[in-house]
């Protein structure tokens, strides 16, 4: 009934191919249709695929399809094959639903870059290993996945790739999670060889039966799984790529280091819980990497320049939520907060790219301003994203997800009451940084024009940039925005808190394959409201000080910004904590240097020495060849007279 | 002696006869051609006997001198050497010299010196036919008169050779006043038994070997005169010279190596000669050679020379399978002369196919270009070479693995891995030629200091019409021996059994 | 008879193009491309046979060979002109034929001057190295080694770059010691054997299993280990590697990587381990570690170089450490994994190096300092670089993931740390494959270039080898099913416990 899912992930690479071998010679508009059109087949593929599995469950609520046999040897044979649980359904609608309303709205957001076709042929290339990588049944599969997207990552991220900079933010986003993937291949060794299987239901039932909980077998693997996690979804301490990737396209942005990719880290440490819930030890370190990474990104976040930055912290300090959930074992609440968060956190993306457009390629937020004057349209949806982000009524995606993260924590044991608090910390700093944005972005008039040179668009004035405002741009860039928003104002009833009367529907669903969390969700009606209320108090909060802050900041002359700015504390801060300035000196120089003084292979230089030492001794034999006779016979006497001590004496 | 005996004369008979007659015959018709005719007329003549006498072995004539198998295949060797010698010597006296009876009648004469060394069996003949052998060729070595360099070289070879004579006359005094024997053959029997006297004198009868075959340390010479003797010559010298002094010393110290395990054991009831320090001294001797032949050559400029250098290192080898003893070594030893003489042969002939009038293309620039301008002259060299490199498909390849199977045989590791060594390093000298060989004609003239030769185009059909003027018979001397390398390289087993015919008859 | 042929035909089809070219020098090409075309149906032929042995059974368990020759040759020394074929044979004639094709095609248009003799020594060399992965006679191994030097040597000399003289010679002379001292150790292990036996041979089907002592075992068996270690190359004998490949002309280049460094690889497995298994075992420790080391190196280095050819050497003497690896660990995943990085490494590195020829015949010049921005010039080029810049990485998808990953997991079980450190020669490796494609194909253009796209004979070519990438990055399991009998076989004569 579902066998025909392996279409799913393979319209997307039909796509890829169609534009990668005749791109060139096909019309944007017909590039377009492919590119954008493949991806909303699949989407429609995979909601009919969920349709039918919700309605007609399969037998141990997953179905899996074989396709081929991979490899094929004693104690190693993974397959080519997918699988299907509420988990993959999810994760197959977020990619394709979320993948296309990027698509569609990249149409035109790309529309006067050149490599229109290569662009959307990354991006289909991009959609289909995502799809690998959260269908495959084993490992090995999912590392295939893992490892295209992050192909796509960095190819998209180097779009533009006649800047060397963004040359540069690509290779640093590769290698620095390929640095992660090699853990994760690591721990793919260990399960292989200990377990003599991929297949990730084998691996969960013979896990279980051979390591007991807390064995040195099971943390090393939840250890090497979580740093191939913390590599990809850019968490502490591999999380420097992340800014720099904000070099791409805003629609990459919000596609890959926002909705999708970055949220694989996280799907990996859910698809593999039961090797975590092994390791108790492993757990708790994922839940610290969480909450330290919501506050080191959101306080980042607050004082960042550019707007694709402010909103890359964003996306770590989120990602730490859902790491933090796992960690407390709020599995499903981990999935439901990624799934809300891929459509607030790409909303903000693509209005930030209307935005960007609108002013001429111009990043810095303090060269714009007025915005919402200009285009009301995303200013407003802007603001349904942003209050989603800060989990603020109306909206209720971002609320919802939250909540139950942090309800969760509190009730999680000892540490679960400061891990809570830190979150409670999180979701204030959360909101300062996103009105800060609000304000400076939408809020008074506009300020001097982008000092012109970088970007890439057509060199414009504002008034052409208006004219790529989301409204005049129509429904090609307008519709995703309203639709993003919608799901920002009402994703959130797809699990909303019981006490306020709300059904976990979503949440229920995960739990056919997740577990339901280390501790029972049913307390007491008054401390959900408690927790809620603090919740809620810290966020509001967040906006006057916000308010506050953008003021004091825009009232200043400039010398006195310029002071402020460079202020110690803040371009620590603007830095991402300085772990850049630490891993250019511990890694990247010393490699350098190494490569640099090495360049003639030290090596060579011994066998040149041979071959020195040989014409050496050449030289000095032939300084016998002298042409004298004396000489000559000389020679031969005093070879008489060896020869004849030899026999004498031996 | 009985008159079949004599039948081992014969070839000797019939070569000193055909150097009076190639004598006479220049008195009266002053034509290269004819002293050419005559002296090949001869040395066939003598081959054919050497065919006969095979049917009559073992052969003895007096105390002086016996014939078996190895002999028989000695005499082959230095006749067919000599024919191809005065083959080229033909292409190359043209144009240098009118007549050249005298020059025909020395080779001659020389090679019977050669052929009486390796029948010798009396200390007697052995000096004898060392002498005949030297002395013609110290007047063949300085030919070209009017080359300073020429009558250097043969002064000099002769005072060494006069030097080195005296030696061996002075070891073979001591000898018998040790051992009151005059027979070659006692030699590998020598033991301390026979007192000190006895081993010092086989030291000094080694130094006159040692000279003829250019080893260490009696090598110095080799250079100097291979440059200055004329190509054919030179030729000469490196082959016949040489492979007659290998057979004499196989025939009369083999025997003391037999058996014996090599240097390794020593102690085991080994044949008295082994006992006193020779293997040592062998093995040394065969170990220096390689590496001084070899690490000379690597930074000469002069083709001559370099080929007297891979000499000496050739002869190492050759010592090494000496060493061994045996029949393996045996049949190894006389496989690599063949091989040996074959490229060196050829080798030489390119040379002085190559050689104008003037002066002898012995500089590395004279090939410049070469594979260009006549490219079966540069093939048939390129086959040498790679032979003389012990690369596969060539003759040099099996005599280096015959060699190696000996030197194991007799678990001589240490050796082996030495030949291996100098393999390597030779491969250095020899692919520099070829190499230069194969360079566009474009690099030629640049900074050629010798006589770029004349590039002619290869009319199909007749090879070799590149090198300058070389008359039809050398050129085709040369395929055979090209042909032979290749054979021989390719596919050695009936050879081999025809040599192990040789060296099991008689004897 | 057929396994004759796979050695006859290019040297009969090579000579008749040099005799032919006096006409017209496409008559050399013509040739030389029918006899690698004609081996490649013979190959294909034979590997029909393979499988319907595998499938039915058919093939007696008791020998190895699929198919052997024997003819008389120098009986008086035990020597016969032996060939014999397995699975591992296949596959490395398979590949022999195929990138005989490629080079062929590849230099088509570059190969101007002395174009017979160029094709002449083509084939020679592809003859010769046929005769290598077929020779079950101990001397006709030898024999065939060192011919392959001769021809390698002049396509270099002749056809190669600035400094081709010194590079030709370098690569000879390290071949040769090697070569030579495996003669030796050849020799001495006949001689062993004779003492044994009483008979001389160089049969290698009589030869294996002869008992020995462990001195000697290990003194013979370094002798065939250091020919194969440079052939390979391993670190630290890879020196001569860079220079030869970076003068090499094109064809030169691909035959030297995709096939000269596999009988390296070839010779371990076919020789070093099951001749002496006990030895072997010993000496493992020290492989593995000269493996990972040259694969870090390797890495490095290719990372250090501004010489888009020198920076693909390098890379190769990094991804042969895995071939090094996988032979030394003795577990079936790893062993079969150097087989399988033997050939993907031998098709991608052969496709790196005929892009970065076509690259050079164009812009004259392989300094990647005056490359840059050439995307926008030859998109086509640019892609196919992408995609075997990723095939250095070890990019899933690609043959050479499912390659190095069966090693590791291999590896895993023996060393931890050897695995570790070549997963860091992986990350290494995406430094400098995407330093290479950022220094070429992507940033602002250098140097003004006006230069054409691949074309459609080299599209085609890339485009092949592309897809055999593909194809067997998703579909292996033949090649794997054809080398598992071999893999188990060697295996089997190795003591047990593993390597380190």
């Amino acid at each position: 009934m579902l066998s025909w899912i392996w279409c799913i992930p393979a319209l997307p690479f039909a796509g890829f191919l169609v534009l990668a071998v005749f791109g060139g010679r096909l019309s944007r508009t017909l590039t377009a249709v492919i590119g954008a059109g493949s991806v909303g087949l699949s989407f429609l593929a995979a909601a009919a695929a969920s349709a039918l599995f919700v309605s007609y469950p399969p037998a141990g609520s997953s179905f899996t399809l074989l396709l081929w046999q991979w490899v094929n040897m004693s104690g190693f044979s993974p397959a080519i094959s997918f699988t299907l649980d509420s988990l993959s359904v999810v994760m197959i609608l977020v990619v394709t639903g979320v993948g296309f309303l990027i698509h569609l709205y990249s149409t035109r957001f790309m529309l006067d870059e050149e490599g229109y076709s290569r662009f959307f042929a990354y991006m289909n290339l991009f959609v289909g290993s995502m799809l690998i990588l959260v269908m495959a049944e084993n490992l090995l599969l999912l590392y295939l996945g893992w490892e295209g997207v992050g192909l796509c990552s960095y190819l998209l991220i180097g779009f533009w790739y006649t800047d060397p900079e963004n040359g540069r933010s690509a290779r640093k986003a590769f290698i620095v999670t390929r640095i992660g993937d090699v853990s994760l291949s690591v721990a793919l060794f260990i399960i292989a060889t200990t377990l003599g299987t991929l297949d990730v239901r084998e691996i969960a039932q013979k896990a279980t039966a051979m390591w007991p909980v807390g064995s040195t077998l099971a943390v090393a693997t939840a250890a090497l799984l979580l740093g191939g996690a913390v590599g990809k979804s850019a968490q502490l301490p591999l999380q420097t790529w992340l800014p720099d990737a904000m070099a791409g396209p805003s629609p990459v942005s919000a596609l890959i280091h926002a909705a999708t990719m970055v949220t694989a880290g996280v799907y990996l440490i859910a698809r593999t819980h039961v090797l975590f819930q092994l390791a108790p030890a492993v757990l708790l370190a994922v839940a610290i990497i969480g909450a330290a990474g919501i506050l080191i990104a959101g306080l980042s976040a607050t004082t960042q320049r550019n707007i694709k930055r402010i909103l890359a912290y964003s996306t770590m300090s989120q990602l730490g939520y859902m790491f933090l959930a796992l960690g407390v074992g709020a599995w499903s609440g981990a999935i439901f907060h990624l799934v809300t968060h891929a459509f607030f956190k790409s909303l903000l993306f693509l209005g930030a790219g209307v935005v960007i457009l609108a002013m001429n390629h111009e990043h810095d937020v303090f060269a714009m301003g007025g915005m919402a004057r200009k285009s009301p349209f995303t200013f407003w949806t802007f603001l349904i994203g942003a209050f989603a982000l800060a989990a603020i009524p109306p909206t209720t995606a971002g609320l919802s997800s939250k909540d139950q993260i942090l309800s969760q924590a509190w009730q999680s044991g000892s540490a679960g009451k400061v891990f809570w608090a830190l979150g409670i910390a999180g979701a204030f700093v959360t909101s300062v940084y996103i009105f800060r944005l609000v304000f400076i972005v939408f809020g008074g008039k506009p300020r001097a024009a982008a000092p012109a040179g970088h970007g890439h668009g057509a060199p414009s004035g504002a008034g052409v940039a208006a004219g790529k405002d989301g409204m005049q741009a129509g429904a090609v860039m307008g519709l995703p925005l309203f639709l993003l928003a919608v799901l920002c104002l009402v994703g959130g009833f797809l699990s909303f808190p019981q006490f306020l009367g709300g059904k976990p529907i979503l949440v229920g669903f995960l739990q056919t394959t997740l577990p339901q969390g280390s501790v029972a969700v049913e307390s007491s009606v008054q401390t959900e409201w408690m927790l809620s209320i603090v919740a809620e108090a810290a966020s509001l909060l967040g906006i006057p000080v916000a308010w506050l802050i953008v003021r004091r900041r825009l009232r200043m002359p400039a010398t006195a910004a310029a002071s402020v700015d460079n202020a110690a504390h803040v371009r620590f801060l603007q830095s991402g904590w300085g772990f850049d300035w630490l891993y250019d000196r511990v890694l990247v120089k010393p490699f350098m240097l190494l490569a640099k003084v090495n360049a003639r292979d030290v090596v060579d230089r011994f066998f040149d020495g041979v071959g020195g030492l040989n014409m050496l001794l050449s030289r000095g034999l032939r300084w016998t060849q002298n042409g004298r006779v004396r000489w000559y016979a000389a020679g031969a006497a005093a070879g008489a007279v060896l020869i004849v001590a030899a026999v004498v004496l031996l | 002696m009985s008159a079949t005996d004599l039948l081992g004369l014969f070839p000797l008979i019939i070569l000193a006869g055909a150097s009076i007659l190639v004598l006479m015959a220049a008195a009266f018709i002053r034509r290269l051609v004819v002293s050419f005719v005559v002296t090949l007329v001869g040395l066939v003549a003598a081959l054919a006997f050497v065919g006969i006498a095979w049917h009559h072995l073992p052969l003895k004539v007096g105390a002086l001198l016996s014939f078996d198998g190895f002999v028989l295949f000695g005499f082959v060797l230095i006749l067919a050497a000599t024919v191809f010698v005065a083959i080229s010597s033909w292409a190359y006296l043209r144009g240098r010299d009118d007549e050249g009876g005298d020059y025909y009648f020395l080779l001659i004469l020389s090679s019977l010196g050669a052929c009486i060394l390796a029948a010798s069996a009396a200390f007697a003949s052995f000096f004898l036919g060392l002498e005949l052998l030297s002395v013609s060729l110290y007047a063949l070595i300085g030919w070209r008169r009017e080359r300073a360099a020429g009558t250097e070289a043969a002064i000099k070879y002769l005072i060494l050779a006069g030097a080195t004579s005296a030696f061996v006359l002075f070891g073979m005094a001591l000898i018998y006043e040790a051992t009151g024997s005059m027979d070659l053959f006692r030699l590998a029997r020598i033991s301390s038994a026979d007192g000190l006297i006895a081993p010092v004198g086989l030291a000094m009868i080694l130094v006159g070997i040692g000279f003829k075959l250019a080893v260490v340390p009696f090598h110095l010479w080799t250079p100097d005169v291979y440059d200055g003797a004329p190509a054919p010559v030179t030729a000469y010298i490196a082959t016949v010279s040489k492979g007659a002094m290998v057979v004499v010393l196989a025939r009369a110290l083999g025997p003391a190596f037999v058996g014996n395990g090599g240097v390794s054991h020593v102690s085991t009831a080994a044949p008295p000669l082994v006992a006193a320090g020779f293997p040592w001294v062998f093995a040394l001797i065969a170990g220096l050679s390689m590496f001084a032949g070899n690490l000379l050559a690597l930074r000469e400029k002069n083709v001559k020379r370099i080929l007297a250098y891979s000499s000496i290192a050739h002869l190492g080898y050759i010592l090494v399978a000496f060493l061994a003893g045996g029949p393996q070594a045996l049949r190894a030893i006389a496989f690599y002369l063949v091989a040996y003489f074959t490229m060196t042969l050829g080798a030489f002939a390119v040379i002085s196919a190559l050689s104008s009038p003037e002066k002898d293309a012995d500089d590395l620039e004279d090939y410049t270009g070469l594979a260009g301008r006549s490219p079966w002259t540069a093939a048939m060299l390129t086959t040498m070479l790679l032979s003389l490199a012990g690369l596969p498909l060539t003759a040099g390849f099996v005599g280096k693995f015959l060699i190696l199977s000996a030197g194991a045989g007799a678990e001589l590791w240490t050796l082996a891995v030495i030949i291996a060594i100098n393999g390597t390093i030779s491969i250095f000298y020899y692919l520099k030629i070829v190499s230069v060989m194969f360079r566009g004609a474009e690099a030629a003239h640049a900074g050629s200091t010798g006589h770029p030769l004349p590039a002619e185009p290869a009319p199909a059909g007749v090879p070799m019409s590149g090198a300058v003027g070389a008359p039809l018979l050398a050129a085709i001397a040369i395929a055979v021996l090209a042909l032979a390398v290749v054979a021989l390289g390719v596919y050695p087993a009936p050879f081999l059994s025809i040599i192990g015919s040789f060296t099991a008859a008689g004897g | 008879m057929m396994l004759a042929l796979l050695v006859a035909v290019p040297l009969v089809f090579g000579l008749a193009g040099w005799a032919l070219s006096r006409r017209s020098t496409d008559w050399s090409r013509w040739l030389t491309l029918a006899a690698n075309a004609v081996n490649l149906v013979i190959v294909a032929v034979l590997w029909a046979g393979a499988e319907g042995a595998f499938t039915m059974g058919t093939q007696p368990p008791s020998s190895p060979w699929l198919a052997q020759v024997r003819w008389p040759w120098i009986p008086g020394l035990g020597i016969s002109f032996s060939l014999g074929l397995d699975g591992l044979s296949l596959a490395l004639l398979a590949l022999t034929a195929f990138l005989g094709i490629a080079s062929v095609l590849a230099s088509w248009k570059s190969i101007k001057e002395k174009a017979g003799f160029f094709h002449f020594n083509l084939a020679l060399v592809l003859a010769g190295v046929n005769g290598v992965f077929l020779a079950t006679d101990l001397f006709l191994f030898a024999f065939f080694w060192e011919l392959m030097l001769i021809p390698m040597y002049f396509l270099i000399d002749l056809w190669g770059h600035e400094n081709r003289h010194r590079a030709a010679v370098k690569f000879f002379l390290f071949t040769q010691v090697g070569g030579l001292l495996m003669l030796v150790s050849i020799i001495g292990l006949a001689v062993v054997h004779s003492m044994a036996s009483g008979s001389l041979t160089f049969e290698y089907n009589e030869l294996i299993g002869t008992a020995m002592s462990p001195v000697v075992g290990m003194m013979l068996m370094l002798g065939f280990f250091v020919a194969f270690a440079v052939k390979l190359p391993a670190f630290p004998l890879h020196t001569w590697l860079p220079d030869a490949h970076t003068e090499a002309p094109t064809a030169g280049s691909v035959i030297l990587a995709g096939l000269l460094l596999k009988t390296g690889g070839y010779g371990l497995i076919r020789f070093a381990l099951p001749l002496f298994p006990a030895a072997s075992h010993s000496i493992a420790p020290v492989a593995i570690a000269m493996a990972v080391a040259g694969i870090i190196y390797g890495g490095l280095m290719a990372f250090s170089q501004s010489d888009m050819k020198r920076l693909v050497a390098y890379s190769s003497v990094s991804h042969l450490g895995f071939v090094l690896l996988g032979i030394y660990v003795f577990t079936s995943q790893a062993l079969s994994g150097a087989v399988l990085q033997m050939v993907s490494h031998g098709i991608s590195t052969g496709a790196l190096f005929i892009l970065v020829g076509a690259l050079q015949d164009r812009i004259h010049t392989r300094d990647m300092n005056r490359m840059g921005g050439l995307w926008k010039q030859v998109p086509r080029m640019g892609a196919a670089g992408l995609v075997l810049a990723m095939a250095l990485v070890g990019l899933p998808g690609l043959v050479n993931f499912v390659a190095e990953f069966l090693v590791l997991v291999g590896t895993w079980k023996v060393s931890m740390a050897a695995t570790v450190l070549a997963g860091v020669g992986l990350v290494i490796a995406t430094v400098y494959a995407l330093r290479m494609i950022q220094m070429a194909f992507h940033g602002g253009p250098r140097e003004k270039w006006d230069i054409p796209d691949l074309s459609v004979m080299e599209t085609c070519v890339l485009f092949v080898m592309i897809g055999l990438l593909v194809g067997l990055g998703l579909f292996p399991q033949p090649l794997l099913q054809i080398v598992d009998k071999v893999v188990a076989g060697v295996l089997a004569v190795i003591p047990s416990g593993g390597g380190a």
